[in-house]
């Protein structure tokens, strides 16, 4: 499966690489904002994206919206430091599978990937 | 206590527990916070390394962290498990570290807390301005051996 990882931390985009050895997970992009996230949905037909939400340029609320236009059955995983409950909730509403908030540690990051790939 | 000194107690708790939490949960060694004290928008602390985060909606203001790049690295060995980081990566990990503070925020404040995205910066810019009709707080911080410095000022 094909994973694009957007986030406009360098570091989070390496801590989220870290956790693929135990998936059949393929990097096929990283973006640092939703519009350069939104046309590598367009361009690498990723089945997998990890998400941010503040970020410059298009944050990934609105990133979200328009990549489930593009593809409603994409697996999206949105990983965000805004922690009230409000924000999550939004995140499915709009077709997130999952959410997490940061800080995230390894454990929970594999959770989520667990979680979001049906393998629990 | 004043109303606005409780307003500000409550507002600094919540930094100051997310920032206590971020450092706890990721590093699993404790960050220590000391008393805050006021200080001028002319006269502020700023370490080699810093990360701040513009804050509006329902409070006004910003927030910044700042340290010397060897604590950020330390971050970045510790938690991302990256050995070798460069400046660069140390300046994107002092803007993550202030994100996940302030973003964390809105557990108390709820979504209209609005946060912007981090700027980071070295030393002190000399286009670098703070508003001057906010109080401004700093409070103290040393994680194993790193001494630095988060600012919060906010209306």
């Amino acid at each position: 499966m094909k994973l694009l990882i957007v986030d406009d931390s360098s570091m989070m985009r390496m801590t989220i690489e870290e956790h693929l050895q135990d998936y059949d997970l393929e990097i096929v992009g990283t973006a640092g904002n939703g519009k350069e996230a939104l046309q590598m949905v367009i361009d690498l037909k990723p089945d997998v994206v990890t998400l941010d939400i503040t970020m410059p340029e298009m944050d990934g609320l609105e990133c979200l919206d328009e990549i489930m236009k593009i593809n409603p059955d994409l697996k999206v995983m949105v990983i965000t430091a805004l922690s009230d409950k409000l924000t999550g909730l939004k995140a499915l509403k709009k077709g997130a599978r999952e959410y997490l908030y940061k800080p995230v540690t390894h454990e929970e990051l594999k959770e989520g990937f667990d979680l979001l790939l049906d393998r629990k | 206590m004043s109303t606005q000194e409780q307003q500000f107690e409550k507002t600094a708790n919540a930094f100051i527990e997310s920032l206590e939490r971020y450092f706890n949960k990721l590093t699993k060694s404790p960050v220590e916070t000391y008393a805050p004290f006021v200080k001028s928008p002319t006269d502020l602390i700023l370490k080699e390394c810093t990360g701040m985060i513009g804050i509006a909606g329902i409070k006004k203001g910003f927030i910044y962290i700042s340290g010397d790049l060897a604590m950020f690295e330390e971050v970045i060995k510790t938690y991302v498990g990256y050995q070798h980081p460069q400046k660069n990566d140390m300046l994107d990990m002092a803007g993550e570290l202030s994100n996940v503070v302030a973003g964390n925020v809105r557990e108390v404040y709820g979504d209209d807390f609005l946060i912007s995205v981090p700027v980071v910066f070295e030393g002190k810019p000399s286009n670098l301005h703070f508003p001057d009709d906010i109080p401004i707080y700093v409070v103290p911080m040393k994680w194993k051996t790193f001494e630095a410095y988060m600012v919060i000022g906010i209306q």
